[in-house]
């Protein structure tokens, strides 16, 4: 499914995705600054199959998955996938594609909001997700919401000379700082 | 790649699934012993659908399956992804049943090896993981037998028997299979020590 408009800080917010959004993924994925930690750089994803890929994230039971938006403007994508309903857990990803916005606190707020949904509307009791270990800003932004390390795989993958270990990560409810609930579950007057 | 070909150990052989064994895996994913030690390989279903899946499974581009069998006797299954794109070549184990009537003789250890040495003796992978639930007692066993060193534990991961269990990630490095058994396992004889 798509998840609904979740509005954060700082003109972010979370929103279904569009066709317009698919599209710009195939662009993103093939870029050096955005492929640093993250894909191969190489895809079977076109502008012509992205309205396929849309309709399978869309009918899809076990994903939520969302466009990032700064400033009115699609930037990337954030999601859910993989859920277990009977676990009740799920592995959680981020994507920014405008490599020039990076270091601007979007991904920290998109994960916010993430995992605010997550806990309060899908009633799930844990989430997780590997990041290289190298690829900070990504951990960080998922730390900030509760997510703690539970491993590290070493020498995952090599890249530029290079072996990347993987930063492990798993997060709970009880793990969601509570100063930061975002509306609408912090507002006043909220049935919560 | 998709059904696995034979691979010879002391007491099991693995060897290419048929579908005559279709009866008996849907019969192990039905079993609740199996299912509280380990995720399934498909639920169980009608024969049709087990031989629909067989066939899907001959596709499969990255993971193989064989059957695991003793003296003639079809006792287990075990499916594995193979290769890796950006990390070194690789095996990812994904299930490894032994028929529980059979359990405690013995056979996991010994299919195990075999499996393993098919991975680092004759495809020379650098590597092999697999998570396991953590009271997986006889698994966790045989991954400390084979070498597997345990790299992150995930907490409360899967919802079985009204509780929720961890998981442990394992994985089996190249230099662990040379150390521990690249000498006593090897599939052929060194070339020019082979009979004529
Ligand atoms: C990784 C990514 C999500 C980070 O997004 P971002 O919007 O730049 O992140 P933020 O600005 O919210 O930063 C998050 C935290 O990490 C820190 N950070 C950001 N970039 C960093 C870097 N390159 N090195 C060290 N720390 C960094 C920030 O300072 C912030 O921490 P703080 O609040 O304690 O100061 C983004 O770069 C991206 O999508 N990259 C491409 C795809 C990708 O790698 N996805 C993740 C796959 S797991
Ligand atoms: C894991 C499994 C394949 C092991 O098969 P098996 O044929 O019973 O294994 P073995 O007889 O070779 O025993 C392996 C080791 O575990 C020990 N062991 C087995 N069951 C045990 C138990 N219930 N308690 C304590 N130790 C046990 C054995 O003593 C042996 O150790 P040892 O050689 O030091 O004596 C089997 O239990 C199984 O099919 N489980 C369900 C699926 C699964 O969990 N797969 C693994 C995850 S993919």
């Amino acid at each position: 499914m798509f998840g609904p408009r979740i509005v954060g800080d700082n003109g972010i917010e979370l929103r279904p995705p569009t066709l317009e959004d698919y599209k710009l993924f195939t662009d993103w994925q093939m870029r050096p600054e955005v492929t640093r930690f993250w894909g191969p750089r190489f895809t079977t994803d076109t502008v012509a199959t992205a309205e396929e890929r849309l309709k399978r994230h869309l009918e899809s039971n076990d994903s939520v998955s969302w466009s990032i938006a700064y400033g009115g403007e699609t930037v990337g994508f954030t999601g859910i996938f993989d859920i277990s309903w009977t676990d009740r857990d799920g592995e959680t990803g981020i994507f920014i594609g405008r490599h020039d916005l990076y270091g601007k606190g979007i991904a920290s707020e998109a994960v916010r909001l993430r995992m605010a949904f997550i806990w309060n509307e899908l009633g799930l009791h844990r989430t997780h997700n590997w990041i290289a270990l190298a690829n900070e800003g990504s951990w960080r932004a998922n730390q900030k919401s509760g997510y703690s390390q539970i491993g590290t795989y070493p020498r995952s993958w090599f890249r530029s000379g290079e072996w990347f270990d993987e930063w492990l990560g798993e997060a709970f409810p009880n793990t969601f700082p509570a100063g930061k609930l975002p509306s609408p579950w912090r507002d006043e007057g909220h049935p919560k | 790649m998709a059904l696995g070909g034979i691979v010879i150990g002391k007491r099991t052989t693995l060897r290419t699934p048929t579908e005559d064994d279709l009866p008996s895996y849907s019969r192990w994913m039905a079993d609740m012993r199996v299912r509280r030690a380990a995720g399934v390989w498909h639920q169980p279903a009608m024969p049709a659908t087990w031989k629909e899946r067989l066939k899907e499974q001959a596709k499969e581009q990255r993971a193989v399956l064989w059957s695991i069998e003793t003296e003639g006797r079809l006792i287990g299954l075990v499916r594995a992804r193979l290769g890796s794109l950006e990390g070194p070549p690789a095996a990812h184990l994904q299930h490894f049943i032994v028929d529980p009537d059979q359990w405690r003789k013995g056979y996991g250890l010994d299919a195990a090896l075999a499996l393993h040495r098919y991975f680092f003796d004759y495809l020379d992978l650098k590597r092999s993981g697999f998570e396991l639930r953590a009271d997986n007692v006889a698994a966790l066993r045989i991954a400390e037998r084979l070498g597997y060193t345990e790299f992150g534990r995930g907490h409360q991961v899967h919802y079985r028997d009204g509780a929720y269990v961890d998981e442990v990630w394992l994985v089996m490095q190249r230099e662990a299979w040379d150390e521990r058994w690249a000498e006593k396992e090897r599939e052929y004889l060194p070339l020019g020590k082979a009979p004529r």
